[in-house]
């Protein structure tokens, strides 16, 4: 069962991604007949896998989704931007409700009502399909008796005021009143009138609109902005060229995908497997009993309830001779069928490509700690060199200090080689951060009344997991910046002699050891002398040092703290915190964040991140009681320094190092610790660190042992810390923080 | 004021807002035989307009906007349908 079940965890959210794309690309052009297939395809898989289980709402919404798709599938129903949005709204639940079954392996308990508000809105768009076959959208049946003869395409206008919208300072009419070439208009109550008009609410509306524009639906729907739920479109041919229906490709159902037959033949096997088990002779009715019902409820799923009447005789034969072998034999049977799936038509490539990919799943954690390891086998080996001299000193360089020196070379050869490897096994395409991009576009230019492409190109380029993690936020930050205040408004673009959809670039490469991803827009730019005067406002910089700065400085006052772009805050972005948040988030992940941008012709934001998290030699010290790393790179020595070598002078404390004066720091101090409990009479362990040539001296209560780690910045409440770069799990699973020597001294 | 009342005639006059639907429901309500002029309305207000829809006062004088005109009024001419 659990195997089953992780299965259809990850195979469940691949078919919802996959219906998403679908449904995007379907968006755009809803004659795109592979994307109805796909997006049927998947919706038609995942009913398969939740039929598997009892899930009863999942499976009956995403039924209804299937239907109508087929419908669609075959040119009986027209698709139309609408029924993409309930279709999205759809896999938006069904997201929801596997999160929910990932974590309480139930659906919540509003799934049914959920599903069926969301199956009826769905069925809502077609009326059924008497009204669709007749040729009209959904919905949209009023338009048989608007008598508007149009030799222009129309767009057609369904609008129902939310009862309440007048609380909200709606004016529905002053709304239909602004919508373009408007062609012919009704406006009618949604219910009867009452008798009396005492009983009447006048701050309710009870009106709904129907209207008719020659302009297209993309300028209408921005003035519906606040309310995209209460109004409908539908796209009306020219007069005399009403579309045929689509002939039908093919009727037939489409037979169950090889991934749901797998489950099936998984669910299937286990069955039969139970039937074998010794069973109690009182128990074994209720186990037949059970048996039967779960691989009906297989082959239901799977599209072949004609099969159960000859597996419930099946069962009853063997309840008769009070074994379970007839039974087993059947299911047997049933198995070989699913051993033919070479006669089965072959599933599209690309869910071929996904199951090989899908071999071998590892928990990230386990990697995490095969890194850990790999960075101890480094240290250990780096302990060989000395061995090796040793030996050659004591043998005089005879044959088996050759052999030591032969076995070392290998060992380290192959430590490097591992090293990659495991770097490599943790490495992942960035797609994973792009795939949410398309959507966040699509809903937020609808938010905003602008019109925008999304072009996303190299997501092939593959970076360490940590990096990606990194990454995800940062780049909706910037994509949603791009489109908020970046990409101008349909009207402005139209008026700045742009192209009205405006487009956002989102492209990774590689470069040597960095992973390079732009977000580039064709918008409006920044506008550095807005920037200059609200860094001034906020105190960020002096009035003076503002008007000094160049243009790419300027730009990059954009990056501090409560310095924002945008000349508005929206309910989008504009706080000045966005690219506040990107920048530390790049910067903790030691990568960059650059800024180029054109007024008027657009804003380019370069991150550049390394490839892999870079692996950190550091020396494990103790102070104050806790142990914590330092990079063993800005160490330049250890000394031991008597106790009466430290001079003090007022608070400052400094030591002679060779004749020069070292400045004295102690760790604990610099932490704000305890300092240690007995201090040993012999002198101070002291790190001589060498950060700007400088040496400086830092006390520490020990030297523990070196390592080589893997650094991860900190997150969530602790990434604000300054002072630290990050935390390093050492090999026996401990997690050690990781002083940052600049920021702390 | 929008809405000038003038006994059994209300006159509609500019733009006509939400505000004048309390107002114009009462004296709706009160009048038994209630007239509107339209003439010199040059925005009204959903809820006016539902108003109106609703008690089916008698149209003294068409709106002179060429959109109230063309869309609203044929609406509130001829008997309530």
């Amino acid at each position: 069962m659990s195997s089953l079940f992780e299965q259809f965890l990850v195979e469940s959210r691949e078919l919802v991604e996959a219906a998403g794309g679908g449904l995007l690309r379907l968006e755009k052009d809803v004659g795109d007949r592979d994307a109805v297939n796909e997006v049927f395809r998947a919706f038609h898989t995942l009913k398969g896998a939740t039929g598997l289980f009892d899930w009863p709402p999942f499976t009956r919404l995403v039924h209804v989704a299937e239907d109508l798709l087929d419908a669609v599938r075959v040119g009986r129903t027209p698709a139309t931007p609408e029924l993409v949005d309930r279709l999205l709204a759809i896999l938006d639940q069904c997201s929801r409700w596997i999160d929910a079954i990932e974590t309480h392996e139930a659906l919540p308990a509003d799934a049914d009502e959920q599903g069926r508000r969301l199956g009826a809105a769905l069925s809502g768009t077609t009326g059924g399909t008497g009204e669709a076959s007749a040729g009209r959208p959904a919905g949209f049946d009023w338009l048989d008796g608007t008598g508007v003869q149009d030799a222009r395409p129309l767009t057609a206008v369904a609008y129902d005021p939310d009862p309440e919208c007048f609380f909200n300072g709606d004016d529905p009419l002053a709304l239909v009143r602004r919508i373009p070439e408007l062609v012919w208009l009704r406006i009618e109550p949604a219910a009867p009138w009452p008798a009396d008009l005492a009983g009447f609410d006048p701050y309710r509306c009870v009106l709904r609109f129907r209207a008719l524009s020659a302009a297209g639906r993309a300028d209408i729907a921005p003035l519906f902005r606040a309310a995209p739920d209460q109004v409908r479109f539908a796209a009306v041919p020219p007069a005399g060229q009403e579309p045929a229906p689509t002939p039908a490709a093919s009727i037939a159902a489409a037979p169950p995908p090889e991934s749901a037959l797998a489950m099936a033949e998984a669910i299937l096997r286990e069955q039969r497997r139970a039937l074998g088990m010794d069973a109690d002779p009182a128990e074994l009715d209720g186990r037949l009993a059970s048996v039967a019902r779960t691989a009906a409820g297989v082959l239901a799923a799977l599209g072949r309830a004609d099969e159960v009447q000859a597996l419930a005789t099946a069962a009853e034969a063997a309840r008769a001779v009070g074994r379970p072998g007839p039974l087993a034999n059947h299911l047997a049977t049933l198995l070989a069928t699913f051993g033919t799936s070479g006669a089965m038509p072959a599933t599209a490539p690309a869910a071929e490509g996904r199951a090989v990919r899908r071999a071998l799943r590892v928990e990230p954690e386990r990697i995490d700690r095969l890194m850990a390891l790999v960075g101890e086998l480094v240290v250990a080996k780096n302990r060989l060199p000395f061995v090796v001299r040793e030996t050659e000193d004591l043998s005089g360089g005879g044959t088996p200090a050759r052999h030591l020196r032969d076995a070392y070379d290998a060992i380290d050869s192959l430590t490097d080689a591992l090293q990659d490897a495991v770097l490599g096994l943790r490495m992942l395409p960035l797609a994973q951060v792009f795939q949410p991009l398309p959507r966040l576009v699509r809903d937020l230019a609808q938010r905003l009344g602008k019109r925008a492409d999304l072009r996303v190109s190299g997501e092939g380029t593959e970076a360490d997991k940590d990096v990606l993690a990194v990454l995800g936020e940062p780049l909706i930050h910037l994509v949603r910046n791009a489109l908020d205040h970046g990409i101008e408004t349909p009207e402005a673009r139209r008026a700045a002699g742009k192209p009205e959809t405006g487009t956002i670039r989102v492209e990774a490469r590689q470069e040597r050891d960095s992973v390079i991803v732009e977000v580039a827009d064709d918008g409006a730019g920044i506008d550095t002398e807005r920037v200059r005067r609200k860094a001034v406002a906020n105190g960020a910089v002096d009035p003076a040092r503002a008007a000094a700065l160049s243009e790419e400085e300027a730009l990059a006052l954009v990056l501090l703290p409560g310095v924002s772009t945008a000349a508005t805050v929206t309910d989008v972005s504009g706080r000045g915190v966005g690219m506040d948040a990107v920048r530390s988030a790049v910067e903790s992940a030691g990568g960059r964040i650059g800024i180029a941008s054109t007024p008027g012709a657009g804003t380019r934001v370069r991150l550049t991140l390394p490839l892999t998290m870079v692996i950190t030699p550091i020396m494990v010290v103790a102070a104050g009681g806790a142990l914590f790393g330092i990079p063993t790179g800005a160490v330049a020595e250890v000394a031991r320094v008597p106790a009466s070598e430290v001079r003090r002078v007022k608070h400052a404390e400094s030591f002679v190092l060779r004749g020069a004066v070292v400045p004295l720091f102690r760790l604990h101090r610099l932490l704000e610790l305890s300092a240690p409990a007995g201090r040993s009479g012999d002198g101070e362990t002291v790190l001589v660190l060498r950060i700007d040539r400088e040496p400086v001296g830092l006390a520490v209560d020990g030297v523990r042992e070196r390592a080589e780690v893997v650094l991860k910045p900190l997150s969530g409440v602790l990434a604000g810390l300054r002072g630290y770069s990050g935390t390093a799990e050492l090999g026996d699973g401990r997690l050690l923080p990781v002083i940052n020597l600049r920021e702390l001294l | 004021m929008p809405i000038r009342f003038d006994a059994s005639l209300a006159h509609f006059e500019g733009d006509c807002t939400v505000e004048e639907a309390l107002p114009l429901n009462e004296w709706l309500l009160a009048e038994t035989s209630p007239a509107v002029d339209l003439r010199r309305c040059t925005g009204l207000h959903t809820a006016l307009l539902q108003l109106l829809l609703a008690a089916r006062p008698a149209l003294a004088s068409g709106p002179e906007d060429p959109f109230l005109a063309r869309w609203v009024a044929p609406l509130l001419e001829g008997p309530r349908g």
